[in-house]
């Protein structure tokens, strides 16, 4: 009975440990049938011509019910509705604002409503802008490509999108909408190979937006003009055989797939609960190998390296430490290896960075080297509170913008207090592939933890070949970690080991 | 045949579209904005009515189907001569050199014949069923027959008429187009698509979609091959890049169920239009003009006399031909179509 009793309890954990994955998967299309769509346009007031009658054909070929109103109807019409559609020929100022708060997913190709929905800052041609052939000639032929920026989200796979060019719309000069999202949105696509160009982008529900609030539900931003669906790319005939050609026209594809990301499930609220992480952890910790690398009678971080690798043994991992002068050779039949901060970049080398294993690194200053970034130190990553190194003052709160993915420990979006003493936080600007959990305050641009999952496309195009992440975790002694902040450190270790 | 009406000086070899739009003023332009006006009507004679037309390999004559038989008329409207088929005659192509293809519908044969003079050179059973339409690709050089009742398409050696492969298709099989390149398409009005046969095995290899496009019949290629024009029952004409099987333009056109199309570069001279794709149907000829291989757009609607049977094109010789069903009773004419003078779409 006790025996059966704790397989019952290991089942359960185990479920909770996959069930954000498994419910973050697309919804089946059938699923979706029957579903209703507010589809928001600009009414007798749209542009002409424009495609709002053909989106809203193949939205029903879809199996969605539709709902036409435009962009004067009331908020509340969008009650009941599994998703609202924003076309580009809805007036942005007369949209306002009025869905912003939405609990209802939101998938936009009205750029100028971009800021009204928190998806981008307010500037336009910094935040956001809409290329058309009558201002952007030039610019014009440009977004007829985009670059495949992210190749792990569900969409991208969906559609089996690659790092490489593909066709947006069909050859004529179009009309095209960028934006920038903020720290808690993901690039699926860009245009002129630019993530703050970014042609396609998401927000999971609680992501941080642009304007600091957290998404109220998924939100989809896509490059459409309001008369270009039509011209979405696609291959039919023989022409379909070719692999290239198939990857080359998805415009129609990526559409549909961010559509069905957009509507389906978002993974459930991950709670905070100490307790409970405490209790996946701690199941997942035995038999688990990990490697802890720091500098070894490095006097200055011991205190925190030894209270790291006692707090993994303590969970039930089985630690081994190497000096950071040792071999790769070290991280052999390991699950985790873990770079400390008190590691030196410069004696460390480039160790470590193709490791099949998964990766956790506690230096933000390796973010060149383990590929995590780019390679222009204080651009691409960086460091507060380093005495003469850094112009930034100590700090010790993490900004959380990832507050939908496991990493965040169940931490509510915003501001959360890291360790009790301000000190040393390193950052860097990952690539759209990661996730960004959590950053620097006041610095959208200064990702202080964050993820790549295995078969991430890193910087240089290094491909991830297993799961790795950065917290910020120079030199405070373990003790120093504020409960949210020992959270924090469990959740990403979990999360890392997990892949 | 007797000519319903004629220009002061007839139809000169090369000049139908091109060159006779100093006759539009003389024939009475209508108030079409049409690029194209009727120059000449030419009545068949009898009670048939005309079934298929081809445009003379050497641009002199004009060959159309009259129940059994295959009349020729020449540049001037007269009819030249006259062949008599066992059976009734369903389509005509040009091929190469002085051939000229025929089929007949019962006993199903395809028709080999020389055109100077017009006489039969050979003839061939068709196993696959009653044709319903012959197709030439002069760049290939490659024949073919489709059978509509047969479900089929046939390819034919085009000197001898030898049997070289045949592709099951099943659907409503209509007009055919050829990229040069060894590739077929053939609008199947059943599924409302395109099927895409490759001509060397003769299988097919795909079938490009119609998107909004029901019951389509009317199909042209232009000549590299790179731009399927499809012509819809509901009142649509697409275009399709080929290489894609995308449609990327879709235009209004008149509704019928029995659209024949045709394409040339440059059909009234080299300063005119890069491109015009003619779409004849019910009791109209429709217009679209290619500005680019990417930029198209409407380019007038022609009213005709009567309903559309048939349709041919000489590119080479800028001649366009529709032939007409009469009024109860009365035979079949020919029109002789040639740029109008009002130029409206220009």
């Amino acid at each position: 009975m006790t025996r059966l009793r704790a397989m019952g309890v290991c089942a359960a954990l185990a479920i909770a440990l996959v069930w954000p994955a498994a419910r973050a998967a697309l919804a089946p299309w059938t699923a979706l049938k029957g579903k209703t769509v507010l589809l928001v346009t600009g009414g007798a007031d749209s542009p002409r011509p424009n495609d709002d009658a053909r989106v809203a054909r193949h939205l029903r070929k879809l199996g969605f019910v539709v709902r036409t109103v435009d962009a004067s109807a009331p908020a509340s019409d969008a009650d009941g509705a599994s998703l609202i559609v924003l076309s580009s020929t809805a007036d942005a100022h007369e949209l306002g604002d009025k869905y912003a708060q939405a609990p209802v997913p939101i998938f936009t190709w009205n750029t100028y409503d971009y800021p009204n929905l928190g998806l981008t800052g307010p500037v336009l041609h910094r935040d956001y802008e809409v290329i058309d052939p009558i201002q952007h000639y030039a610019d014009s032929f440009a977004v007829l490509y985009a670059y495949g920026a992210n190749i792990t989200s569900e969409i991208s796979r969906s559609v089996g999108l690659k790092p490489q060019l593909f066709g947006t719309l069909y050859l004529e000069p179009q009309t095209a909408g960028w934006g920038r999202p903020g720290p808690g949105g993901t690039v699926i696509a860009d245009f002129f190979g630019s993530r703050t160009h970014a042609a396609v982008f998401t927000y999971e529900r609680d992501a941080t937006l642009a304007d600091g609030r957290a998404a109220p539900a998924r939100r989809v931003a896509f490059y459409l003009g309001s008369d270009d669906f039509h011209l979405l790319t696609a291959v039919h005939g023989p022409a379909a055989r070719s692999a290239h050609l198939r990857s080359w026209a998805i415009g129609l594809k990526l559409f549909d797939a961010a559509l069905r990301w957009a509507i389906s499930s978002p993974p459930p609220d991950p709670a905070y609960d100490p307790a409970a992480l405490d209790a996946r952890i701690r199941h997942v910790a035995p038999g688990k190998r990990v490697l802890f690398v720091e500098r070894v009678h490095g006097g200055e971080g011991h205190r925190s390296d030894a209270a790291i690798v006692a707090h993994l043994r303590s969970l039930g991992f089985t630690v081994r430490v190497a000096d950071q002068m040792d071999p790769q050779s070290r991280a052999r039949g390991m699950s985790l290896v873990i770079i400390s901060g008190t590691c030196s970049k410069w004696k460390l080398a480039n160790k470590y960075d193709d490791v099949r294993v998964p990766l956790l690194s506690l230096e933000g200053l390796l973010s060149d080297s383990l590929h995590f970034t780019g390679r222009e130190r204080y651009r691409d990553y960086g460091e507060h509170g380093e005495l003469l190194e850094s112009d930034d003052p100590p700090e010790n709160y993490l900004d959380i913008v990832g507050a939908w993915n496991p990493m965040a420990g169940g931490l509510k979006p915003g501001l959360v207090k890291f360790t009790h003493h301000p000190g040393v936080l390193k950052w860097a600007w990952p690539l759209p592939d990661a996730t960004v959990i959590a950053t620097l305050p006041g610095e959208p641009r200064e990702d202080a933890i964050f993820g790549y999952p295995k078969g991430s496309r890193m910087a240089g195009g290094f491909i991830a070949p297993a799961r790795r992440a950065l917290l910020p975790f120079d030199n405070p002694t373990f003790d120093d970690l504020t409960p949210q902040g020992r959270a924090l450190f469990d959740s990403v270790v979990l999360w890392t080991i997990g892949g | 045949m007797s000519r319903v009406r004629r220009g002061a000086t007839g139809i000169r070899r090369g000049a139908v579209l091109a060159g006779l739009a100093a006759l539009a003023g003389v024939l009475g332009a209508s108030a079409s904005t049409s690029p194209v006006q009727v120059l000449q009507r030419i009545a068949v004679g009898g009670t048939g009515q005309v079934r298929a037309l081809a445009a003379g390999p050497q641009a002199k004559h004009v060959y159309a189907a009259v129940g059994e038989e295959i009349r020729s008329f020449d540049d001037l409207g007269k009819a030249a001569s006259t062949v008599k088929l066992r059976g009734v005659v369903t389509g005509l192509a040009a091929g190469a050199g002085d051939t000229l293809y025929a089929v007949v519908r019962a006993p199903a044969r395809l028709v080999i014949l020389g055109v100077r003079p017009l006489h039969v050179v050979t003839s061939v059973a068709l196993p696959a069923g009653a044709p319903s339409g012959v197709f030439f690709d002069s760049i290939a050089n490659q024949l073919f027959v489709a059978s509509r009742s047969g479900h089929s398409v046939t390819r034919l050696e085009p000197k001898t008429g030898r049997r070289l492969g045949v592709a099951r298709m099943p659907g409503m099989l209509a007009q055919m187009a050829a990229n040069g390149r060894g590739t077929l398409y053939v609008v199947n009005g059943a599924r409302d698509s395109l099927d895409v046969v490759s001509a060397d095995k003769m299988t097919l290899s795909g079938q490009i979609p119609l998107p909004g496009c029901r019951a389509p019949s009317g199909l042209a290629m232009d000549p590299l091959g790179r731009r399927l024009f499809v012509g819809c029952g509901n009142g649509h004409a697409l275009i399709v890049d080929a290489d894609l099987g995308f449609t990327f333009v879709k235009l209004p056109i008149q509704q019928s169920d029995a659209l024949q199309m045709a394409f040339a570069f440059h059909p009234f001279g080299p300063s005119g239009w890069k491109g015009g794709v003619f779409i004849a149907g019910g009791e109209a000829l429709h217009t679209i003009r290619m500005y680019a291989f990417v930029h198209y757009a409407n380019g007038g609607k022609l009213a005709l006399p009567g309903t559309v049977s048939a349709l041919a094109l000489n590119p080479a010789a800028g001649e366009l031909w529709v032939a007409i069903a009469s009024a109860a009773g009365a035979g079949g004419e020919l029109l002789a179509l040639g740029q109008s003078g009002m130029g409206g779409a220009r």
